[in-house]
Order: structure tokens, then C-alpha cells, then sequence
């Protein structure tokens, strides 16, 4: 995990100095001297020999240190943990959503199996699969906040709106009501996963004599389809669940851009448009850490669900 | 009312595969005497994992039953509502499974598994069902404080006990074990054969034993069943079976089977397969690999003949069944028979 | 679609149904026949574009009494689907966009499985140091974000449709060459590939005759499955501003709407057409994978 981490820095690394256009383009005035210019290049340490300057910026990663936004003027580490609770709020308040209503659609898929409503509802289901998400975003935007009014357009709060603490600003109603229409598009675009998986693993776990057992056992339907087929059904899906998360961070990126949301994708492409290359690269590198983490829960929460595993 | 807790009568059971209609099980008849086990043998494919699974109502979907009787305890079982054969099932009627690594559920601990039927079916409390879980734990050889292991954490041969402990959970009036030692080595098979035949002499259990091997039989059953291609071809006490076979597959098989004792001897196999049941030959169904086949074998369909105290059996030739003991002895006489 | 173009060659199309036979296209999946005929009708759109267009999708367009033919309705002055708030026909734009879309789809498609079996192939049959490297290689591809990476990319790269596809071809190899190679992996151990090596086939000759025809299926399933990839990921690029302006897409336009305020003024009949495509053209990908799962994974079917 460390070396995956090591690798897309070092990659990260590459791509930003090997870049054609100077760096430091956006951050110059182009009234500086080249005086001027050179004591930049040397405050930002780009008038070291490059693998000098990767071993400083591995350095500096050790320790946090991010550098500094050419743009905010502020430390990017700062920035960076400032957007992350907009952007996992965001995520994991979606993916919640989807995978429990994905989870339920996909067991009575299974139960429905052969029947009109599966016919129709599989198609249904790809579908969402297939919209691009910022897409879904504009639709719903247009409808439920520019034509019906129910929810605000954009950002995180209303204008003016004032909060103590970030506790007061997540918990309250304007927070809330900011956040439907993001959590719900990208639900929509989510609940295709896990429902698909549940009903395949449904259908596979019908099938097996465990489940004939608990039948000839006279336990309940419920039992049977509940306790047996689907908690077995569901261990793939939820170690599906931290993979979600990662490909989710990635996707929010234009769902952010549409609802103005603060996150950390909304910033990336920010600060890639802007130049800000040391905000873009720490963006850039928070989001990796989520999708390698989310990459590892996945394999230690299947050890944890399945006692074959846990209980070797 | 008799003194048997099952009577099967002429039971059909169908498999639709496409268009084709598979009779896997077609006229079977055979009664379980109260208290007994009764061996239910024959090939793979013979149907006897059909009865097994018809007895307790719970089939693939492409199953369906297309006659008979099932009488268990006087009670036509293909009459009753789902409902009322759900109440039925497990109280009266336990299943003991081929392969318990797959009938138990492997997220949930033994213990747990217990509780679901002490409990829902049995509708005991939590403290009774702790006590009666130890006690079937102790009734089948395992220490219970094994109780709160995951399946996984037990041997073939333990999971098959614990398979045992669960189909004697509630007392039941049956019980269908289906092939329970098969996937078992030898030595594992004989100590579970041991347990449950003495668990069936103290608790005078009915047991109906599913197997292909009739060493298996021999070693537990008081009576045999017979089946070949979905019919009941001879059933009698075990002994006399086995000693006076009147039907000719049932010397066959006896030949193909070593002892669970001994392994002495030359094993004769019955060469051939079973008919396919989509497309059943007319006549007796094991003409076509019986060694002493005539022409009326082929068309006249024979029916099961008392032939002896408790003893029937289906063969146009019953009658000459001492000669043709003496020569199914010989192995020469199945080769070649086809 | 092949079989159109080639009707009246019984020869070709002998050698076209031999290995359409190969690929085990599931012609007898309702699914997969749909997906197969909107891949069809949006392949010759995109061929026949040049006809199908009413307007050249970049111009400007004005009426006869020299007015701007902006934010025109669906079916005003004859536009068939209206106009955009700089006065360019939304329908031409349309049938245009199937253009790239196609160009970008079966390229990334392309190159998608042709590494990821690649990959699979050497990883899975060779085994050692090749396996352990490509691997490694395959989890670092999957740490790295993918959008955030064609983000930055196209940020630094002359703005191009192409770099989705190289974005595409650097990264999503990774899923196709771990899939192929347990496919390997498990081909390896079948006898008739030992019999192979016993009689002294080269391992070249018994990874392209042996082993790539049995996992030629599985590239096709996730070559389909990139080709939605594709589409969408230009669509995302485009919407935040990275695409090359110069190129028609259905991205493009859905940007263009966003942010000529489309959404606040109802211009339903602007950004929503371009989302339709899309979706037709990705749910035809998965309609026929899915057809191939049913194929490669059979105990699902009964």
C-alpha cells in the first residue's frame, strides 16, 4: 500500500514538472524581472536539479507538507482538509443511500427473477449506469431547483447564512437541503452496482443447499431469503462498498463542478484550470490516498464479514 | 393405521427440462415400518434422492409430483396445504443432508443454527435451547463447548455429527438422511454409521438412509429398498434380501459393492447405465442390462409380487430365482450381458 | 455492420461467420441484438453524417432578415431541435457528436483490450518476474484516480479528444489484464496445453494458438465495456472545460448548455438529446457484455 501510494506521488511528481508550460506561468506577473523571476523559481525550489527536487518534495510529503497554493496563498494541506468532509459527506451520505436501496431492489430482483418487473427493470437499472453523472446533475437541477424551486442550486449554504462551527453547518437544515440533489444523482449513478451484484449473488446463493436446508428446515420465508440467501448474498456487495467509495471520490469531481460543491474534486479541476499546480497536485494526491485506503478496507472488511476468513 | 409411520404409494415425480419430461421417479411404492431404518438404494440416477427430497415437499422448481400417495402417519403429505406440510417439516420430518459443509450456512455459528430451529420451530426459549443444543451435542460426540464454532472450524466427519445433532433437534417422527456418510473416508463412515444406529436404537428413531452403496445397508439397515430407473424393484428385511435376492439388479448390486467390514473378494460391476428417463424402455426398465432377459422381459411391464414374509419383489421371473442366484453368483454371467 | 457490406461475398462471409463464431456473439440474446442494432444505426450516422446534418455544426447561424438564430425552439424556423444560445443548430451538432463518440469509443475500446490481454496473456503464462512486475504495475494503476488523471493530462496536453484514449490506454488495462490473466492462469493447468508443451510447441505458438483463442471472448467483453467508458469519460472531460473546442462532441455540447445557462431557462431540448445518445450508446455496450456474461458465465442462466 505504501509503495502504491510511493508510486502514483512519484508518478504525480513526473507528470507536473515534465509538463511543458512553466509552473510558476500563472503565479508570475509578467512584469517581473527575470531577476525577480529566479528568486521565485528558487523560493518554490525549482532551480534544484530535478531528482533533487523529488527528493525534497517526498521529504516534505512525509512530513504533510504540501506546499503552498499560488492562488489562495495559503498552505495546501490546509486547503486540501478544509474540502475533505464536503467531499465525504457528499459521498458517503450517496453511496449510503444507493447501497441500501440497491440492496433491497437486487434481493426482490432475484425474487422476482423471470418475471415482467425484472424484464423491465434491468434495462432501467443499466441505464442509469450509463448516464454521465454531471448529466443526471443538469436534469435534476433543471427540474426540481430552476423550474420547481424545492432545492437551491448550488454550494453548501445559502447566501449570508452564517455557522459557529462546522458541526453547526453539516447538521443544519440549509446544509441539508443543499445536499439532495448532489447525494441524489450520485445515488442514482451508484445503485446500478450494488443492486446488480446483490441479484447475481442472489440468484447464485438460492441455489445453494444451505438455503434448500433452512426450506426443508420449515423456517420461514423470511428466514430463508433474509438470514440465509441474502447475508450470504451480501458479503460481496459490501466489500463493494469501500471500492464504491473510491471510484465515487473520483467521480464526484464533475458532480461537484455542477452543484458549485465544495469538494476536493470541484478544486482539482479548479486549480488544474488555474495553473495552481501545488493545489491541484495535493488534490490530486488526497484523492489517491482515499481510493488506495478505500482499496485496502475492502480486503480487511471481507476478512471481517466472512467468518472463513476471520475465524480461520 | 398400521404400524408403519410412512407409506409411499405409487409415487411419480417429473423433471421439465425444455420440452423433455424427465420421470424420475415413476410408481414408486414402499412402506417404513415405525422405529426401523430403512435402507433406500440404488445407482445415481435410479431416483432415490428425488423420494428423498419429494418426502420432504421442498423441490427444484423444475420438479413436479404427478401422482401417488405419500401416507405419512395416516396423512396423505400431497394433500396438505403449504402451510400445513411447513408445519410438518423438520418437527416431524429432519433431513440429514449428503454434504453438511454446504447444507450448513457458513456466516453463522453452529450454535446459532441450532437456536433457529429450537427456537422458531421448536419454540423454546433461549436457556431450553441452550440445554437441549448441549444435550445433542453430547448425544452425537461432540465437547459442546464446540457450540459457538463456524462450520468451517469442523472435520468432515464432525460436520456430518453436527448434521445429525440438528436433524434430532426437535424429535422428529422421520428422518431422511440423504447419502450421510458418502463424501466420508471409510473408517469416519463406519464411526457415524455407529452413531446414528445407536442414537436410532435408543431413541427408536424411523430412519430412511439414502445410499448407493449397499454395504452401507448391510451394516445399519433392518430393511432394503431397492430402486432402479424411478421404480421400487424389490424391498424386504435387509437380511433376507441380501441372502434371497428375488431380482436380478439386486444380486448385481450385492456383487458390486464391497463389504464395509471386509474388502475380500472380487467386486462384479453391472455393466451398462440406467435408461434415460426422458425416454424409459418398455417392459422391465433392467432388461436391457439384465443377464437373464427374455422376450416377454421387454414388453411386459412386471409388478411387485410378495415373494416371501415382507418381501416383494418386480421380476417376470421370481419364480426361478434360486437358479438364477447360482448364476448371477458367477461373475462371467454379468459380462457381457449387453 | 459487416454483415451489410458484405452480403453478396460468400467467401467473406463464410470467413466473417467463422469467427463471429470465435467471439461467441450472442445472437440469440434479445439484450444483446438490441445493444448490436443501436451500435449499427449509430455507426452509420456517424458515417453518414455529412448527409444526415442540416448545418454545419460550428456556424453561426442567422435568419434572412440577418437576426441571430439563437436559443431558437425545437422546430422553429426548421431547426429540428432547436438552436443554442450562439445560434448553431443543436440536431447537425447532434449527428456530428456520434462522430467523435465513435472515434474515441472503439480507439480506447481497442487499445483497452489489446494491453489489458496483452498484459494478462505474458503475466498469467509466464509467470516469475514478468508476472510480479505487470501486477505491481496493474495496482499502481489502480491507486491512481482516474478522472483526477485525465484531468490533469488533457490540462497539459494541446486540449484533443485523444488523450481520453490515452489516458484510457495508460490506465484501464488494469481490470482486462487481471481478469485475463486468472483466466490464464486457469487455461495453464488444462491437459491439452501440456500436451502442447510435451510435443514441443514454442510458448509463443501455444499462447496464440491454444490460449488467446479461448480468452478472446473475455477481451471483446471488456473491450464493449471500455467502449462506454470512453464515451462517457470524453463527455466528463469536455463538460469541465478540457476538451478541444474545435471538435463536436456530445460533452461539448452538454458544457456549451451548462454554462450558457440552458438549465435555468428550460432548454430541455438542448442538453437533454446529447444525454440520450450517450446513454443509448453506453447501455448498447453493456446489453451486449451482458449477452457475453451470460456466454462466460453460464451458471447464472438457469
Amino acid at each position: 500500500m505504501v509503495f502504491v501510494l510511493w508510486a502514483v506521488a512519484t508518478i504525480l511528481f513526473l507528470m507536473f514538472r515534465l509538463m511543458p508550460s512553466n509552473p510558476l506561468a500563472a503565479y508570475i506577473d509578467p512584469t517581473f524581472t527575470i531577476e525577480q523571476q529566479a528568486i521565485l523559481m528558487a523560493k518554490f525550489g525549482l532551480d534544484k536539479p530535478l531528482w533533487e527536487q523529488y527528493f525534497i518534495y517526498l521529504w516534505n510529503l512525509l512530513h504533510g507538507e504540501l506546499g503552498d497554493s499560488f492562488f489562495y496563498r495559503q498552505p495546501v494541506g490546509q486547503r486540501v482538509l478544509e474540502l475533505l468532509p464536503n467531499t465525504l459527506i457528499l459521498t458517503f451520505s450517496s453511496l449510503i443511500v444507493a447501497y441500501m436501496f440497491g440492496i433491497i431492489a437486487g434481493a426482490w430482483l432475484a425474487w422476482k427473477r423471470d418475471t415482467f418487473a425484472e424484464r423491465v427493470s434491468i434495462p432501467m437499472v443499466l441505464a442509469t449506469r450509463a448516464m454521465p453523472e454531471f448529466w443526471l446533475g443538469m436534469l435534476l437541477l433543471a427540474v426540481f431547483s430552476f423550474s420547481l424551486g424545492w432545492f437551491p442550486a448550488g454550494g453548501t449554504r445559502s447566501p449570508g447564512s452564517e455557522y459557529s462551527g462546522y458541526l453547526a453547518l453539516y447538521t443544519s437544515r440549509d446544509f441539508l437541503a443543499h445536499l439532495v440533489l448532489p447525494a441524489l444523482t450520485l445515488a442514482i449513478y451508484s445503485q446500478g452496482l450494488p443492486l446488480l451484484l446483490m441479484r447475481s449473488n442472489m440468484l447464485e446463493v438460492m441455489h445453494e443447499d444451505f438455503v434448500t436446508m433452512a426450506r426443508i428446515k420449515g423456517l420461514s420465508n423470511w428466514t430463508v431469503v433474509v438470514r440465509h440467501a441474502a447475508r450470504n448474498a451480501l458479503l460481496p456487495v459490501m466489500t463493494s462498498f469501500a471500492i464504491s467509495v473510491g471510484y465515487q471520490i473520483q467521480g464526484n469531481v464533475v458532480v461537484e463542478t455542477v452543484f458549485s460543491w465544495p469538494g476536493l474534486g470541484r478544486e482539482l479541476v479548479n486549480a488544474v484550470s488555474a495553473s495552481d499546480y501545488p493545489l491541484a497536485q495535493g488534490a490530486f494526491l488526497m484523492i489517491a490516498v482515499v481510493v488506495v485506503l478505500m482499496n485496502l478496507l475492502a480486503d480487511l472488511l471481507y476478512g471481517l464479514l466472512d467468518p472463513r476468513v476471520s475465524h480461520a | 393405521m398400521s404400524d408403519n409411520i410412512l407409506c409411499v404409494k405409487g409415487l411419480k415425480v417429473t423433471y421439465s427440462v425444455g420440452t423433455a419430461r424427465i420421470r424420475a421417479v415413476d410408481d414408486a411404492t414402499f412402506d417404513i415400518p415405525k422405529g426401523s431404518i430403512v435402507g433406500l438404494v440404488g445407482e445415481s440416477g435410479c431416483g432415490k434422492t428425488t423420494v428423498a427430497r419429494a418426502l420432504t415437499r421442498v423441490m427444484a422448481k423444475a420438479a413436479g409430483f404427478e401422482g401417488g400417495e405419500m401416507l405419512f402417519d395416516g396423512v396423505d403429505l400431497l394433500g396438505l396445504s403449504e402451510a400445513d406440510m411447513n408445519k410438518l417439516r423438520w418437527r416431524d420430518i429432519a433431513f440429514i443432508p449428503q454434504s453438511a459443509m454446504n447444507s450448513l450456512d457458513p456466516v453463522y455459528t453452529i450454535e446459532k443454527q441450532l437456536n433457529e430451529v429450537l427456537i422458531q420451530r421448536g419454540g423454546m426459549n433461549r436457556r431450553e435451547a441452550r440445554a437441549r443444543a448441549e444435550e445433542l451435542f453430547d448425544m452425537v460426540g461432540i465437547d459442546p463447548r464446540r457450540l459457538g464454532d463456524y462450520p468451517h472450524q469442523f472435520s468432515g466427519g464432525m460436520r456430518q455429527r453436527v448434521a445429525i445433532a440438528l436433524a434430532l433437534a426437535l424429535n422428529p417422527k422421520l428422518i431422511i438422511a440423504d447419502e450421510p456418510v458418502t463424501a466420508l473416508d471409510v473408517i469416519v463412515q463406519r464411526q457415524i454409521l455407529d452413531t446414528l444406529k445407536s442414537l436410532q436404537e435408543r431413541l427408536g428413531l424411523s430412519v430412511i438412509l439414502v445410499t448407493h452403496d449397499i454395504s452401507v445397508v448391510a451394516y445399519v439397515c433392518d430393511r432394503i429398498v431397492v430402486m432402479y430407473a424411478g421404480r421400487v424393484v424389490e424391498s424386504g428385511d435387509t437380511e433376507t434380501v441380501l441372502t434371497q435376492p428375488f431380482h436380478p439388479y439386486t444380486m448385481g448390486l450385492y456383487n458390486a459393492f464391497p463389504d464395509l467390514q471386509s474388502s475380500e473378494g472380487l467386486l462384479t460391476p453391472i455393466e451398462g447405465h440406467p435408461p434415460d428417463l426422458s425416454d424409459p424402455p418398455d417392459g422391465c426398465r433392467f432388461a436391457p442390462r439384465c443377464p437373464f432377459a427374455q422376450t416377454p422381459c421387454s414388453t411386459q411391464n412386471p409388478t411387485l409380487v410378495e415373494v416371501g414374509s415382507r418381501h416383494v419383489s418386480a421380476c417376470l421371473r421370481v419364480d426361478e430365482a434360486q437358479q438364477l442366484r447360482e448364476q448371477a453368483a458367477q461373475t462371467q454371467t454379468w459380462m457381457g450381458a449387453i | 455492420m459487416p454483415e451489410l457490406t458484405t452480403a453478396r461475398k460468400p467467401h467473406a462471409l463464410h470467413w466473417l461467420t467463422r469467427r463471429f463464431a470465435r467471439l461467441q456473439i450472442p445472437l440469440d440474446d434479445p439484450f444483446a441484438v438490441t445493444g448490436l442494432i443501436i451500435y449499427a444505426v449509430f455507426i452509420l450516422v456517424a458515417i453518414f453524417a455529412n448527409q444526415l446534418a442540416t448545418h454545419d455544426p460550428l456556424e453561426i447561424l442567422y435568419s434572412e432578415t440577418y437576426e441571430l438564430s439563437s436559443n431558437l425552439r425545437p422546430g422553429e424556423d426548421g431547426f429540428i431541435l432547436g438552436t443554442t444560445s450562439l445560434g448553431r443548430d443543436i440536431y447537425s451538432q447532434l449527428i456530428y457528436g456520434s462522430r467523435s463518440a465513435l472515434l474515441i469509443g472503439i480507439t480506447a475500446a481497442f487499445m483497452v483490450a489489446v494491453i489489458g490481454t496483452i498484459v494478462g496473456l505474458l503475466s498469467g503464462y509466464f509467470g516469475g518476474w514478468i508476472d510480479i512486475v505487470l501486477m505491481r504495475a496493474a495496482d499502481i494503476a489502480f491507486g491512481i484516480p482516474f478522472l483526477p488523471f485525465v484531468i490533469v493530462l488533457s490540462a497539459f496536453l494541446e486540449p484533443s479528444i485523444w488523450n481520453v484514449v490515452f489516458a484510457m490506454a495508460l490506465i484501464l488495462w488494469r481490470d482486462t489484464g487481471r481478469v485475463i490473466r486468472s483466466q490464464v492462469l486457469t487455461l495453464r493447468t488444462r491437459t491439452y496445453i501440456d500436451a502442447a508443451r510435451i510435443a514441443g510447441s514454442s510458448d509463443m505458438k501455444i499462447v496464440f494458438s491454444h490460449i488467446a483463442p479461448n480468452i478472446l471472448p473475455l477481451s471483446f467483453l471488456y473491450g464493449s465495456i471500455a467502449i462506454g467508458w470512453a464515451i462517457l469519460t470524453e463527455a466528463a472531460i469536455s463538460f469541465l472545460g478540457f476538451g478541444d473546442p474545435e471538435t463536436i462532441s456530445w460533452g461539448y455540447m452538454l458544457q456549451d448548455a451548462y454554462a450558457s445557462q440552458a438549465l435555468s431557462t428550460g432548454g430541455y431540448y438542448w442538453f437533454v438529446p446529447p444525454g440520450i445518445c450517450i446513454i443509448l450508446v453506453v447501455v448498447a455496450g453493456f446489453f451486449i457484455s451482458r449477452g457475453y456474461e451470460e456466454i462466460l458465465f453460464p451458471k447464472l442462466k438457469d
